[in-house]
């Protein structure tokens, strides 16, 4: 059973509450590459036996417009996303809300030493980039024979 | 991979899940969404990533327009979440709509995981040019 999402409990919620006011205070370090939270595109990041899986929550981008590249152990990901306001928007197009990210972005992920790059797929379902890092073979785990 | 539906399926052996999880006050996301209006009506966009057709709600009720939605993402068995930007599958947000427009006539579509609704005016409510006349 695989489980991307967190559960709703009240206690991790305070947990991330207190995370998050304690970033926002300087006491806890984060990446330095992690930027501010609440960057475009969302991130969640997990793993198996066999892979890293990283699926950035990107709805409506074009698939020609992702750059998804691994270079020195950084997963890079970025693209362009336009924004919806018409192009022929006349004077008597009004606006009541653009909360809706556009424009360029970039996310960099700090992979673990085990990520294999020779072994990486990209997928864009239903919003979703989905990129999936092989391990390499010594770090998956094994059971050790007792002689 | 497996197209498992059960990404949000609660781990029973956690000691801090609550038993009341299942109640329909659960904690949802508010998409972002732009809205924009001209002369023939008013459209609205959502961002809902990971959201297919058969998962997406949309309603209109005592003229509020309810969207709701649940996001899911095809992942390997036996994932362990290591990292979590996104931690609730469930998009929920609600307007209310003007009398002039016409929620019978909503249209819907979703691609890539972003939502377009376009909610026409009622024609009377259009606007229109009057003629004036000069004796």
């Amino acid at each position: 059973m695989s489980d991307l999402f967190f559960g709703t409990d009240l206690f991790s919620e305070f947990d991330r509450l207190q995370r998050q006011m304690a970033n926002a205070f300087g006491g806890f370090p984060s990446s330095i590459r992690s930027g501010r939270s609440g960057a475009f595109p969302q991130v969640n990041i997990g793993s198996t036996d066999d892979s890293i899986e990283i699926v950035a929550f990107a709805p409506g981008v074009d698939p020609k417009s992702f750059d998804v590249s691994i270079d020195k152990g950084l997963l890079n990901i970025s693209g362009e996303r336009g924004t919806a306001r018409p192009e022929a928007a006349g004077d008597d197009t009004r606006t009541y809300a653009q909360e809706r990210f556009a424009g360029a972005f970039r996310r960099v992920i700090e992979l673990p030493d085990h990520a294999d790059p020779d072994k990486v797929t990209a997928q864009y379902i239903n919003g979703c980039l989905i990129v999936s890092i092989g391990k390499r073979e010594m770090s998956k785990p094994r059971a050790i024979t007792v002689q | 991979m497996n197209d498992t539906t059960e990404l949000t399926r609660k781990d029973e052996t956690a000691m801090t899940r609550r038993e009341d999880d299942s109640s329909p006050r659960r904690i949802t996301l508010t998409p972002p969404v732009d809205i924009f209006e001209d002369s023939q009506g008013v459209t609205l966009w959502a961002d809902l990533p990971g959201v297919t057709k058969d998962r997406l709600d949309v309603k209109v009720h005592d003229g509020n327009l309810f969207i709701e939605a649940e996001a899911a993402v095809s992942t390997p068995a036996g994932l362990r979440l290591q990292h979590a930007e996104v931690r609730q599958p469930h998009f929920a947000r609600a307007f209310s709509l003007g009398g002039d427009l016409d929620a019978s006539k909503i249209d819907a579509s979703l691609k890539d995981g972003v939502l377009k609704l376009t909610i026409p005016r009622r024609d009377e409510a259009r606007p229109r040019r009057i003629e004036v006349r000069t004796d």
